[in-house]
C-alpha cells in the first residue's frame, strides 16, 4: 500500500517525519535537556566575543561575594584601598560607578575608565582594581556626578 | 605555567610563560615594563576578590593583569 504524501514533495507522512515536526510528546526531562544545551550552545558562543571574554575574565577576579551580588543585583561593591570608602560598580562602561553612603544609597557618582576602546568586562575589572589598589589616582582622574536613580535603575544581572 | 594578562578591544591578549625558563621569564620582563612604561597598571591576585598593584616584575605572580591608564569620563 502506497504511503500518502505530505506537502513537502518526497516527504512520506510516515512516523519519523512526524517526530520531527514534533506532533509526538516529547520524553520526559528532553525539553530541559535541550534547554540547558541551549544554554550551553548560547555561553559557548558568547564567550568568543570580546564581551564574553571580558566578563569571563571578571567573573574569575571577582571575590565569592562580589559574584554573588553581581549574578543577583547586576552590581558589585568594591572597598577603596586609602580610604575604605565603599563603592559600587554597575554594570555597564561609563558612569556606572558611585560611592555609597552608610545607608546603601549612592551618594557620588564617578565617571573614569580606562583608556582605549575595551570590551564592558575588562572595563568593570579595571574599575575594581584601580579603586582597591590606587584609589588616589582614581580620585585624581574621575569626574563626579549626581547619582540620579534612573541612572543606575536599569541595570539588570548579566549571567 | 604563569600568565600574563594585557587587556585590549578583544577583550584579552594572554602570553603564558614558565617561570623556570630564564628567557621566556626574561621576556615576561621585558614585557611588564613595556607596558608599565607605557602607562598601564599591573594587578596580581593575591587571593579570592584580593588584588595588589605591581610596581615592579614579581617573577613568583602566577597571574598578573595590565589595564591602559585610567581616565576621566
Amino acid at each position: 500500500m502506497r504511503k500518502k504524501r505530505c506537502s513537502f514533495p518526497g516527504w512520506s507522512a510516515d512516523k519519523s517525519v512526524i517526530a520531527v515536526l514534533r506532533f509526538t510528546p516529547s520524553r520526559p526531562g528532553e525539553r530541559s535537556r535541550i534547554r540547558a544545551a541551549k544554554a550551553l550552545f548560547i555561553r559557548h558562543g558568547a564567550e568568543r566575543t570580546p564581551e564574553g571574554r571580558s566578563l569571563r575574565l571578571l567573573r574569575h577576579w571577582l571575590s565569592p561575594t562580589q559574584l554573588a551580588q553581581f549574578g543577583h543585583l547586576g552590581y558589585f561593591e568594591v572597598v577603596g584601598g586609602d580610604t575604605g570608602k565603599r563603592y559600587r560598580i554597575y554594570t555597564g562602561a561609563a558612569t556606572n560607578v558611585c560611592e555609597v553612603d552608610e545607608n546603601d544609597r549612592p551618594k557620588v557618582g564617578l565617571c573614569f575608565l580606562p583608556h582605549g576602546d575595551l570590551p564592558i568586562g575588562d572595563v568593570m575589572l579595571a574599575q575594581k582594581i584601580a579603586l582597591e589598589t590606587c584609589e588616589g589616582r582614581v580620585l585624581a582622574v574621575a569626574r563626579r556626578f549626581t547619582p540620579a536613580g534612573f541612572l543606575f535603575s536599569h541595570t539588570r544581572p548579566l549571567r | 605555567m604563569a600568565i600574563q594578562i594585557v587587556m585590549d578591544r578583544t577583550g584579552d591578549s594572554r602570553h603564558p610563560f614558565n617561570p623556570g625558563d630564564a628567557q621566556e621569564l626574561a621576556k615576561a620582563e621585558q614585557r611588564f615594563y613595556e607596558l608599565t612604561s607605557a602607562g598601564f597598571t599591573a594587578a596580581v591576585r593575591t587571593g579570592p576578590g584580593q588584588t595588589s598593584q605591581l610596581r615592579s616584575f614579581d617573577p613568583h605572580a602566577e597571574e598578573t593583569v595590565f589595564f591602559p591608564r585610567l581616565v576621566g569620563g
